[in-house]
């Protein structure tokens, strides 16, 4: 297939602040903050975010069961940066602090487990192909690795080591794969389509509860957006919309494929950015999931917020005097 | 003054966002009654506390059946039994029941009433062990639940009265108020439906109609019963003599067991045994196995398997008629009950784990 096609296949936009959700490493948004703009040769970009995932809708399969008993919530706050050593390459990390909780309210009591602590970290490296499928177009391909920085053997208040899901890490290095094309309409430049995909293969932690191994599965997400800008009381925003599939395959555990891990996805995700000035952009948004078909029984995302701010430094600019 | 507007509308966006983030609302469910549940603040356990695992669904996130609700083997609502499922039978007085596996694989543990006795039935998908015992705390009567905790890939319980742990296959309260307490066991027995219902053609059958939105044609663990190295949870020590998930009757006495292979039992056998010093007598086909412990002058009886169609699963030289579960039905000695003993069908890998280096009947 002749290279442009396919990249055209990608279409993505990708805004400033970018409009990812989430590969899943026990629910901590590791790719939510990731694929920052790659901007001119110097400029630093920092973001910081708060996520909250809320997990209370039970599937088996694609049938929501009548059951809300189980809440599976993860806080993150996310930490991330990035700088162009050129005009088109760039390097980007992801410091994630997390919040783990499983809560259940069954026969009058409330069992509450959870971890906090630092979580997984991310660092990942793009290149950026300007025009290179197309007048307006922008072309991103990265790679990275999530680096487990987190802890994988918290207990419980009873001193229980807690299941890898409850974890604030993984205690295994993934292989993060990043792509994404975005273009603007020549009749509205600010109006832009963009399309993103990420994968995650992921590693494994060989030392799950100590005596065994744990993988998360395989992730894959693709986005596919459109994003404008408008003036609002002489300030810039920015609404977008987004639709997001994920497909993640089983974990395993020894080895073996986990069931009730798993699972096809689809949401959209409505996002607004405001310029709070030159450098700073406030940005928050939803993922509503409207289609989930997990394997076997489990808990299926219900909703998800992300707030945050993206500080951008420019490089100073050098001027020449004319004589 | 706008720019004061967009700082306000900020930081209601990051509140909605934030209150987004509040848990403490109660989810709803229909079983979300009664008391407060004890807090078991105790650390202590008498297993390896480093071995106790999270399961995952965390504690009672696996609910237990405290309502059940029961039909008719000839009523529709039994009519998801096939002839091979497995499932557990209980018979006390002329009350019969049976809690089939498919159900019991996503609730554990069941918290039932039979002719006024108070019982827990609760059963370990990934040891495939099921247990009978009354539903006594501390002498009290209470309701067991799912932990959310395992040792050796087997259900610890806890009890409703103390929040105590009670691992189900070492038979003992491992953590909390009652630790070292052991649980008064009913004598259950596992079978397929068409044993079962062959024996006792007038035994209720434990309702889908649970009160819990749950697909219970599913089995939740995929291959994990045929797919002898798959495990959950790590089990210790394993054992290579039998294949890790063959189903076997185990005999337990004190901190060791015998096990017996099903196979063995083909076409229907009586087999007397001396085990730990006692003498047991052991019943049954490639389907069931009971046993019971031979006290006083039943060591003088000689037994043998007659189970055609009926109670009647085994008779002896003096004419008496016995049930499955020991109990002569008819004969000189009607009315008098064999001893039951302590044991369990289970997958070979727990009873090696919890029972390390069984004999195994040959």
């Amino acid at each position: 297939m002749n290279l442009k096609i396919y990249l055209s296949l990608l279409l993505f936009p990708l805004g400033y602040f970018v409009d990812a959700q989430t590969c899943c490493s026990g629910g901590i948004p590791l790719s939510n903050n990731i694929g920052m703009a790659i901007l001119e040769k110097g400029s630093t970009q920092i973001g910081i975010a708060y996520d909250y995932n809320n997990l209370n809708t039970l599937n088996n399969g694609s049938n929501k069961l009548d059951d809300n008993a189980r809440l599976r919530i993860t806080h993150s706050v996310l930490v991330n940066a990035s700088y162009a050593i050129t005009d088109h390459f760039s390097v980007e990390g992801l410091l994630t602090w997390v919040n783990q909780r499983r809560k259940i309210t069954q026969f009058g009591g409330v069992n509450l487990d959870q971890s906090s602590g630092v979580g997984d970290a991310l660092l990942l490296a793009k290149y950026n192909f300007s025009d290179v499928i197309g007048k307006n177009t922008d072309l991103n391909i990265g790679i990275g690795s999530k680096i487990p920085l987190g802890s994988s053997t918290e207990k419980s208040d009873e001193g229980i080591t807690l299941n890898a899901d409850l974890q604030p890490g993984s205690n295994a290095w993934d292989i993060i794969y990043f792509t994404s094309v975005s273009k603007s309409m020549n009749f509205r430049p600010s109006l832009s389509v963009s399309s993103r995909i990420i994968y995650r293969s992921t590693g494994t932690n060989n030392d799950y509860f100590g005596d065994s191994t744990y993988k998360f599965g395989n992730d894959f997400q693709a986005f596919v957006g459109f994003s404008d800008q408008f003036l609002l009381f002489k300030t810039i925003t920015s609404p977008s919309l987004s639709f997001k599939y994920r497909n993640a395959q089983q974990d395993k555990i020894g080895g073996f494929n986990l069931d009730n891990t798993g699972g096809n996805w689809i949401s959209v995700i409505p996002n607004f950015s405001i310029n709070i000035n030159q450098n700073l952009v406030f940005s928050t948004k939803a993922e509503l999931p409207i289609y989930s078909n997990v394997d076997g029984t489990q808990l299926t995302p219900t909703y998800r917020l992300t707030t945050g701010i993206l500080f951008t430094i420019a490089p100073k600019k050098k001027f020449k005097l004319l004589i | 003054m706008k720019t004061k507007i967009f700082y306000l509308f900020m930081m209601v966006l990051a509140i909605t966002a934030c209150g987004g983030g509040g848990d403490d609302g109660l989810p709803n469910s229909g079983e979300n009654t009664g008391d407060p549940l004890p807090v078991n603040t105790f650390s202590d356990w008498l297993i390896p506390k480093n071995e106790v695992k999270d399961g995952g669904p965390g504690k009672d996130g696996i609910p237990s059946l405290d309502s059940p609700k029961f039909v008719a083997a000839s009523d529709a609502g039994a009519s998801f039994l096939t002839d091979d499922d497995l499932v557990i039978g209980v018979v006390i007085g002329n009350d019969i029941k049976a809690y089939a596996h498919s159900i019991l694989n996503w609730h554990e543990v069941v918290n039932d009433e039979i002719n006024n006795n108070f019982i827990t039935v609760n059963y370990c998908p990934l040891t495939g062990t099921a247990f009978g015992w009354n539903s006594n705390a501390s002498g009290e009567k209470t309701t067991f639940g799912v932990s959310g905790l395992l040792y050796n890939a087997n259900l610890i319980l806890y009890d409703r009265k103390t929040g105590s742990n009670w691992a189900q296959l070492r038979l003992q309260c491992v953590n909390g108020t009652l630790k070292g307490d052991e649980p008064v066991l009913i004598n259950v027995v596992e079978t397929n439906w068409k044993t079962w219902r062959t024996l006792y053609p007038n035994t209720k059958v434990l309702s889908r109609s649970t009160g819990f939105s749950r697909n219970y044609n599913n089995y939740p663990y995929g291959d994990y019963k045929t797919n002898q190295n798959f495990f959950i949870f790590t089990p210790s020590p394993l054992n290579s003599a039998l294949p890790n998930k063959e189903r076997i009757y185990a005999i337990m006495d004190e901190n060791v067991a015998k096990v017996y292979q099903f196979q063995k039992f083909s076409g229907g056998k009586a087999i007397k045994e001396l085990f730990n010093g006692k003498e047991y007598l052991l019943v049954g086909n490639e389907n069931i196995i009971n046993s019971f412990e031979l006290t006083g002058n039943q060591s003088s009886l000689i037994f043998e398997y007659s189970f055609t169609n009926g109670e009647q699963f085994f008779k002896d030289n003096e004419g008496n008629k016995w049930s499955v579960f020991g109990k002569a039905i008819e004969g000189p000695r009607i009315g008098e009950e064999l001893k039951t003993s302590k044991s369990v069908v289970s997958f070979w890998f727990a009873i090696a784990a919890f029972y390390p280096n069984p004999q195994i009947f040959n």
